[in-house]
């Protein structure tokens, strides 16, 4: 706690229904993004990137992986004498029963007794399944500058498309006036991103009548953040630039994939200033074949590729065999296209098998195939 | 406790690569893009259970010192294991007494204090995989006094010329060990690696120094034969011995045919290496490779044929390279025509159009050099 004073709280309980089968046996931020990432790696570098010692990870939904992802806090720098990342799933306490989150900030007050023993100044709260690069110690200056109790992370989104998000709608100084949750008629564009900056003494109070409260849903949009306006307190939006994705489908997540394509794309993950961290394999170099053409791909260490890849991204350990076609697709770790066979508009589950000659998915389909059973070959 | 412990030598004098070995010793040499060769034989230890490891290094020690670290990248117990390095000064009378045995003889308290029965002792310039716990048992059940590994060769002519051979019997049983003086074809490459008891390797050291302080650990265990049982056991699958220019960039050349890399790397033998947090790597439209290892964090517009691409390269539209081996962050510039060229680590090649050279001799780019 010796940089900022500011402790961080990673909401990465939820399942991520939307993904299907990617989400059967681990939960979303666990999900594979990007050739080597997982997406929780996204909030816990930009931690460790912030300046921040100590990150507490909530889980809950399929954790067991998860937390022991996430519990290997030096894969992010964060295990120095004085940081740690800490995976907090629901316990049984002395003076209470086990049970589940209830909600988002029920998760954060089953937990006070956890931030307590760090006695924090400012607590962030995060997602722990968006993509994107951001340094929350700009955010906590801002909302120092600003004497606010709280500060809301917004992301402009485009007009039409702002009454599926929860809206903030701001004074000319950027201080929040009204906050609604996907508004049929949205009066501004700023939606949440699910980032919040407390003063921890002021939330700690609202968090201990919020769980006596039987009428609350005990979540941060639509109980704590109504429940702070409504006392009238100093609420700011910080206005964030830049590329922030929450990838909730099939589709979305293949897309995120695909942006990485883009010869100028935002989130630049190459930019060594702010690196991203992720888990380290033992895996030879991409090997690509005597046969093979590649053209407009991302690719990682571990793929064998003999045959032909274009507009794809490959995750560590894919394979490509000879005379097989991989067209504006993703392949998760270890998925395996067998000789001949072609994959169009797809996304290949890990260690997902497409067999011999066999044709999956298809350029004209409206979404995206998830194919996450083995796909037997052609005889 | 494993029953041995690792010691990894440092190449001896007449070990010399021009140009690259100005910067780094050969054991912090990139090698396939993504690896020091180094990892090879540390992983080989720790692979085998080793995991008490001393690195030997003298002169131009930043470059390994920051690749070997704690050692925790190659997955060497933290609390029970060690990764050591241990320096030994160089004397700058004669480069004759910079010898193995005087490294040792430098560091015999730390050697003494040693409580495993047993030293495998391997070569930081050699790429191999081999299982040292094996070998371990071969020479246990053998009763012999010392087990020497060996390559056996048929290009003995034109190769492995800085190397040293053994002189085996029928049985197998070593008579002595000199330098490969390219006279015949056939010769048992000496791979540098010794299986032995710690006291009798104590016993050599001291024994050598009271001879000649020129004398090498290969000489003196040469020495020994008539009075030892000394062995050789063959290595099978790949085997290089970095030890001038042209076996550095063959070594990595001839992994390119796929079936020969499955030689080195097996699945349940990882090669570690220390990570650099690179992202994978992209290739533009336009971009057009073939039969080449790619490392990650590059960007590639160009051409790419039978090369080995080291981190974060990158390669603009129109480059063409041929047979090539490209070190980490160096730059080709927009159609510039590079074959049969070693490109070391940040060289930047904008200005120069076409740099060929030919398969027998490589030509080497300069480190941070711009051309």
């Amino acid at each position: 706690m010796s940089q900022n004073n500011m402790l961080a709280m990673i909401l990465a309980g939820g399942r991520g229904s939307r993904l299907h089968d990617l989400t059967n046996k681990v939960a979303k931020p666990a999900v594979s993004y990007g050739g080597k990432y997982r997406i929780v790696d996204f909030p816990l570098s930009n931690c460790a990137n912030s300046g921040i010692d100590i990150v507490g990870v909530l889980t809950q939904y399929e954790s067991v992986l998860l937390n022991s992802y996430v519990a290997a806090g030096r894969r992010w720098g964060l295990d120095t004498k004085d940081s740690g990342v800490f995976v907090l799933p629901p316990r049984e306490k002395a003076d209470e029963a086990l049970d589940v989150y209830r909600g988002t900030a029920d998760a954060i007050s089953q937990n006070i007794d956890f931030i307590d023993t760090y006695d924090p100044d400012y607590l962030l709260i995060l997602s722990g399944d968006h993509i994107y690069k951001m340094d929350y110690e700009k955010m906590l200056d801002f909302h120092k500058a600003n004497k606010a109790d709280a500060t809301i992370a917004v992301i402009g989104v485009p007009m039409k498309e702002a009454s599926r998000f929860g809206i903030m709608n701001t004074d000319g100084e950027g201080r929040i006036v009204e906050f609604e949750e996907k508004p049929k008629q949205p009066k501004s564009n700023l939606a949440s991103m699910g980032i919040y900056i407390f003063n921890w003494k002021m939330l700690r109070k609202l968090l201990v009548a919020d769980m006596k409260n039987p009428d609350s849903n005990h979540d941060f949009g639509k109980d704590i953040i109504p429940t702070l306006l409504g006392e009238g307190k100093s609420l700011f939006a910080y206005e964030f630039t830049g590329y922030w994705k929450d990838v909730g489908t099939i589709d979305s997540l293949w897309e995120a994939n695909m942006d990485l394509l883009d010869k100028k794309n935002e989130l630049n993950l190459n930019d060594t200033s702010w690196s991203i961290y992720t888990e380290d394999v033992s895996a030879l170099p991409q090997y690509i074949g005597p046969n093979a053409k590649v053209e407009r791909a991302y690719i990682t260490q571990g793929c064998r590729i003999e045959g032909e890849v274009r507009n794809s991204v490959l995750f560590t350990n894919a394979v490509v065999e000879e005379g097989a076609k991989v067209i504006d697709s993703v392949l998760m770790p270890g998925a395996y296209i067998e000789a001949g066979a072609v994959v169009t508009r797809a996304l290949v589950a890990d260690g997902i098998k497409v067999g011999k000659d066999a044709v999956v998915g298809s350029a004209d389909s409206e979404n995206i195939l998830l194919v996450a059973k083995r796909v037997k070959g052609v005889e | 406790m494993a029953k041995a412990f690792g010691i990894i030598t440092s190449p001896a004098n007449h070990i010399k690569i021009e140009g690259m070995q100005d910067y780094r010793p050969v054991g912090a040499f990139s090698f396939l893009g993504r690896y020091r060769v180094i990892d090879f034989p540390i992983s080989n230890m720790s692979n085998s259970g080793i995991d008490r490891i001393q690195v030997y290094v003298r002169g131009k020690v930043r470059s390994l010192a920051e690749h070997l670290g704690t050692g925790r990248h190659y997955n060497i117990n933290s609390k029970r294991g060690k990764l050591q390095m241990l320096f030994s000064e160089r004397s700058s009378v004669n480069d004759i007494y910079n010898t193995d045995i005087a490294a040792f003889a430098e560091n015999l308290d730390i050697l003494e204090r040693m409580r495993q029965e047993y030293v495998v002792i391997a070569p930081s310039y050699m790429v191999y995989s081999q299982d040292y716990n094996a070998l371990l048992n071969t020479h246990i059940e053998s009763g012999a006094d010392i087990t020497l590994l060996y390559h056996k060769v048929d290009i003995a002519k034109e190769c492995y010329l800085n190397c040293d051979v053994l002189n085996l019997n029928k049985q197998k049983g070593v008579e002595s060990i000199e330098r490969n003086m390219g006279n015949t074809k056939e010769k048992n490459i000496f791979m540098d690696t010794y299986v032995m008891k710690t006291s009798l390797f104590i016993e050599l050291v001291k024994k050598a120094r009271k001879l000649s302080s020129m004398y090498t650990l290969p000489e003196i265990v040469s020495l020994s034969a008539a009075e030892m049982d000394i062995r050789g056991v063959a290595h099978r699958g790949f085997f290089a011995s970095i030890s001038d220019f042209n076996s550095y960039y063959g070594a990595n050349m001839s992994l390119l045919d796929y079936k020969v890399a499955t030689e080195l790397f097996h699945s349940d033998w990882p090669i570690y290496t220390k990570t650099t947090d690179a992202c994978p790597t992209q290739f533009f439209e336009g971009s057009d490779v073939k039969n080449s290892f790619v490392s990650n964090g590059c960007l590639i517009e160009g051409s790419i044929e039978n090369s080995v691409v080291g981190r974060c390269v990158t390669i603009h539209k129109g480059a063409v390279l041929k047979n090539c081996v490209v070190l980490a962050y160096a730059e080709i510039g927009e159609g510039v025509h590079l074959e049969n060229q070693v490109v070391d680590k940040w060289a930047k090649i904008i200005h120069a159009k076409e740099i060929i050279a030919t398969s027998e001799k490589p030509g080497y780019v300069k480190r941070d050099d711009t051309l």
